[in-house]
């Protein structure tokens, strides 16, 4: 089968643009989808909707620092990580550009930083500021950045990287995993490149260059020889030709499928080699492309934890403390700010096993369970979801499968939940279900719950 | 009288060994292989990863080589303070409990594990050690993997697993084509999605576990139906267990002490993989790295102790290996990079005791590296034929020698 390029898709001639092609980008782009964005996103048509990914309102940035600033002045302690990991999901669930936090959590994975070694969250804290600001900017600035960000000194080791003594830790990842990928650079590559670094270290919270540590003798990296130091060393990998593709490939796998084929990978490395490395503008290109609203990627993914998590809350307008919904994902496999080695979390089909698995379904059904008349702590607004004078089991069932489901429910499953809707211990009621209002919203919840944890919801 | 299952127990890719080799010699290889296959059929294999580089010449100390204290100034440990085993090399002075088990006969250290041309990628050298192979291309299934693969003909009852994972996630080594390998952890939260109303459990198994499904959701009701399956079996499992053992706190212990639950109950499970991760000690690495050993040792000797008073010992043996050694020389910040050549550790009560395999020569290096003298998989030869009855040379691709450990 021939991979479709990155050309544009157009509506109507290649395929429509309705709620399930939106709620596709939605998701993609962002975290869940509710009826409203959804309803947003149709009426507005693709390409703004896409433009509009991009663009924030200049008072939201400043809204969050306040936010921060005050909850830091007197309410919580940052420096205790499972207070700042709230934060980062509190973000993501009340932030209007998705897209920034989303990439904010790609980069969290690919520059992999754990507070178990960093033992810092201050410096873990202005890492994860760098990476959300600089998310889709050039990813020669973000790069840059993140060889001189205190967090990533400390969690390898360039601090200790001196002219005597030159550790190779930073520089062999920077080639391995961030940049070009593995096969692409030689030994002497890495201890070259290390060289370079040497003196690039930190002083309390700040990046220091240390003349004295710096080694300023020529290195030969890469074919090019000169008195390199760390900022020529991202250069040159910058034009190196694999780092397009590596790019390009990774962030396939995270915003269009798990398996990318090479050639929608060729097409992706020459769009990002095109754009200078620009994420946004490659982002951009992806996001209208034909390829990304193929088959090839529709429904190709499994959820991330996060995504799972933080895209059940925003599409249902569930309210739940972020402090338990960082836990939860942790429970599932993604403990923020603490990625399990520098490679970043495998993701994909290494999201689900026997622990983590019964981890999504204990939290689809917590959310269920959720009161709907509770003024402060959890709560489900289910009324709003399903409202009270539906009656009938079908179009309760079409209705959460509409809201939460990528694709429409096979015909057994959907007349399974139908009946089980009716279902009491005694047998069928679809008296008690049409008369009963509270039984009526208990079962729906039951449903709710069912649907939450169905394989079904963690395809997309 | 073998039954069908213990004689597919030595095949391969669900050939029988007789379409391996010749015809008539394989008559007798076959039922060489299954008497041996049935001899086996209950052994257990555990494997134990230390993550991040085990640095082995401050586990296995060479305390009579001055090579080896020219090269760490700051980290050398003093001769008086190894645990000697002979009168070159000794142990870590903070493994005493695992020094004990060598003193009765129950350790073999194997020296100067490796492969050649080292990589010092953590990752590519983990992919090297958990998939068996050198390959620039290697194989998707781990090699613990292919093994369950080749003693798992369609129809075994998957809930019953003949391998599990005790670390967070699922271990490539054991990727496979077709066992599905659960993560004990945390099996408790299925106990909570069980509670609660029945015909809602009931329905839910149902709903996920159907057959088929578009795009991952497949192999997503696969897992979910096996999570299902196998919860129930481990929960029993837990339930029966008592014990004394004293297993220290930490990564490790509380992942053999479930081990020791599982074997206890005679599920069936030939291979399990513990993980102890933090061996990446690039700077300041003395106390950390004894820490991690002394957690090492003292857990090694309780899952040993626990296991004898459950008499299950003579089923047992336990592996370790870590994906590199380091530099030989430390580096400046009092720790050390990532090197080649390591030692590991078979323990259980029908290991061979002793050391095996050539100590590395400090002199003779590699690149600063130490050179190996024994390759990895003659380790994983040795363990499939002699312990698992599995033909080791099909599944590794070519023929290793086995060493004379168990």
């Amino acid at each position: 089968m021939r991979i479709p390029d990155l050309s544009p898709y157009v509506p109507g001639s290649d395929g429509p643009w309705d709620a399930r092609t939106a709620a596709h980008l939605l998701y993609r782009a962002g975290f869940g989808a509710s009826p409203s964005e959804i309803e947003r996103a149709v009426s507005a048509g693709l390409e703004p909707t896409v433009d509009s990914f991009f663009s924030e309102s200049p008072g939201e940035e400043e809204h969050f620092q306040r936010t921060f600033e005050d909850i830091s002045a007197s309410m919580a302690n940052f420096g205790e990580p499972f207070v700042l990991r709230a934060w980062w999901i509190h973000r993501m669930v009340r932030t209007s550009v998705p897209l920034r936090e989303k990439l904010a959590l790609f980069w969290h994975g690919h520059f992999a930083t754990s507070i178990g070694k960093v033992e810092n969250t201050y410096l873990m804290h202005r890492q994860i500021e760098t990476i959300r600001q600089l998310a889709w900017g050039n990813f020669r600035e973000l790069v840059l950045a993140i060889a001189r960000d205190p967090a990533m000194l400390v969690y390898l080791d360039g601090e200790s990287n001196t002219k005597e003594h030159p550790n190779e830790n930073f520089a062999r990842e920077l080639m391995e995993l961030f940049t070009c990928g593995i096969g692409n650079y030689s030994e002497k590559d890495v201890a070259e490149a290390a060289r370079a670094f040497t003196g690039w270290h930190r002083e309390g919270s700040e990046f220091r260059f240390n003349p004295e540590a710096h080694d300023d003798d020529v290195k030969r990296i890469l074919g090019r020889s000169g008195r390199f130091d760390g900022s020529d060393v991202v250069d040159i990998l910058m034009q190196h030709a694999a780092t397009p593709r590596f790019m390009a490939r990774k962030l396939l796998r995270f915003f269009a499928t798990a398996e990318p084929a090479d050639s929608a990978v060729d097409s992706a490395a020459e769009s990002l080699d095109r754009a200078q490395l620009h994420i946004k503008w490659f982002l951009r290109d992806l996001f209208l492309s034909k390829y990304f609203f193929s088959d090839e990627c529709r429904g190709k993914r499994i959820a991330s934890p996060v995504e799972f998590v933080v895209g059940a809350v925003r599409t249902l307008g569930v309210r739940i403390p972020a402090f338990e919904l960082a836990e939860r994902v942790a429970a599932m496999g993604q403990e923020l700010l603490a990625p399990p080695n520098v490679k970043g979390w495998d993701g994909e089909q290494k999201w689900i096993n026997s622990s983590t698995w019964p981890a999504r379904v204990a939290f689809a059904e917590q959310i269920a369970g959720l009161f709907s008349d509770n003024p402060f702590g959890p709560h489900l607004d289910l009324p709003t979801l399903v409202p009270p004078d539906v009656t009938d089991p079908n179009a309760i069932v079409d209705r959460l499968a509409g809201l939460l489901m990528a694709a429409p429910l096979a015909a057994d499953t959907r007349r399974d939940l139908s009946e089980f809707l009716i279902t009491t211990d005694e047998g069928k009621r679809p008296d008690l279900f049409r008369d009963d209002p509270d039984f009526r919203a208990d079962r729906t919840r039951a449903v709710l719950g069912m649907l939450l944890g169905l394989p079904e919801f963690h395809n997309c | 009288m073998f039954t069908r299952r213990d004689f597919m127990g030595c095949t391969l890719g669900g050939l029988s060994c007789l379409s391996l080799k010749g015809v008539v010699p394989a008559l007798f290889a076959r039922s060489a292989d299954e008497a041996r296959a049935a001899d086996m059929n209950d052994h257990v294999l555990v494997v134990v990863e230390l993550a991040g580089g085990n640095d082995g010449l401050n586990t296995v100390i060479p305390f009579e080589n001055p090579l080896y204290y020219k090269n760490r100034p700051t980290l050398g440990i003093p001769a008086g303070e190894a645990i000697k085993l002979n009168d070159q090399v000794g142990l870590h002075p903070r493994m005493g409990p695992l020094a004990e088990l060598f003193k009765e006969g129950k350790v073999n250290v194997v020296q100067g594990v490796g492969y050649p041309e080292a990589d010092r990628s953590h990752f590519r050298s983990m992919e090297i050690w958990h998939t068996a192979s050198t390959d620039t291309r290697p194989p998707t299934s781990g090699w613990l993997g292919k093994f369950l693969d080749a003693g798992s003909p369609a129809g075994v009852d998957e809930a019953a697993p003949r391998g599990l994972a005790l670390t967070g996630v699922l271990p490539q080594a054991f990727q496979a084509e077709k066992t599905v390998v659960p993560v004990v952890a945390q099996l408790d939260q299925l106990v909570d999605v069980e509670d609660g109303a029945a015909a809602l459990g009931k329905l839910r198994r149902k709903l996920s576990t159907a057959p088929g499904g578009e795009g991952e959701v497949g192999f997503l009701r696969r897992q979910a139906d096996l999570v299902y399956r196998t919860a129930e079996r481990l929960r029993e499992a837990a339930a029966k267990y008592e014990s004394e053992a004293q297993y220290p706190e930490g990564e490790l212990g509380p992942q053999l002490r479930r081990a020791a639950q599982i074997i206890a109950a005679d599920m069936g499970v030939r291979v399990l993989f513990a993980s102890q991760g933090g061996y990446d000690t690039h700077a300041n690495q003395a106390g950390t790295h004894g820490e991690l050993l002394e957690q090492l040792a003292a857990s090694l000797a309780a899952f040993q102790d626990d296991l004898e008073s459950h008499t299950r010992a003579d089923r047992v043996l336990v592996v370790t290996f870590s994906e590199f050694g380091r530099r030989v020389d430390e580096n400046g910040s009092q720790g050390t990079d990532h090197g080649a050549g390591s030692f590991l550790f078979l323990t259980g009560s029908k290991v061979k005791g002793g050391l095996s395999g050539e100590y590395p020569s400090l002199e003779k290096l590699g690149d600063g590296d130490l050179i190996h003298t024994v390759d990895f998989r003659s380790v994983y030869a040795t363990v499939l034929e002699r312990w698992l009855g599995c033909p080791a040379e099909e599944l590794l691709g070519q023929k290793f020698a086995p060493l004379d450990v168990l």
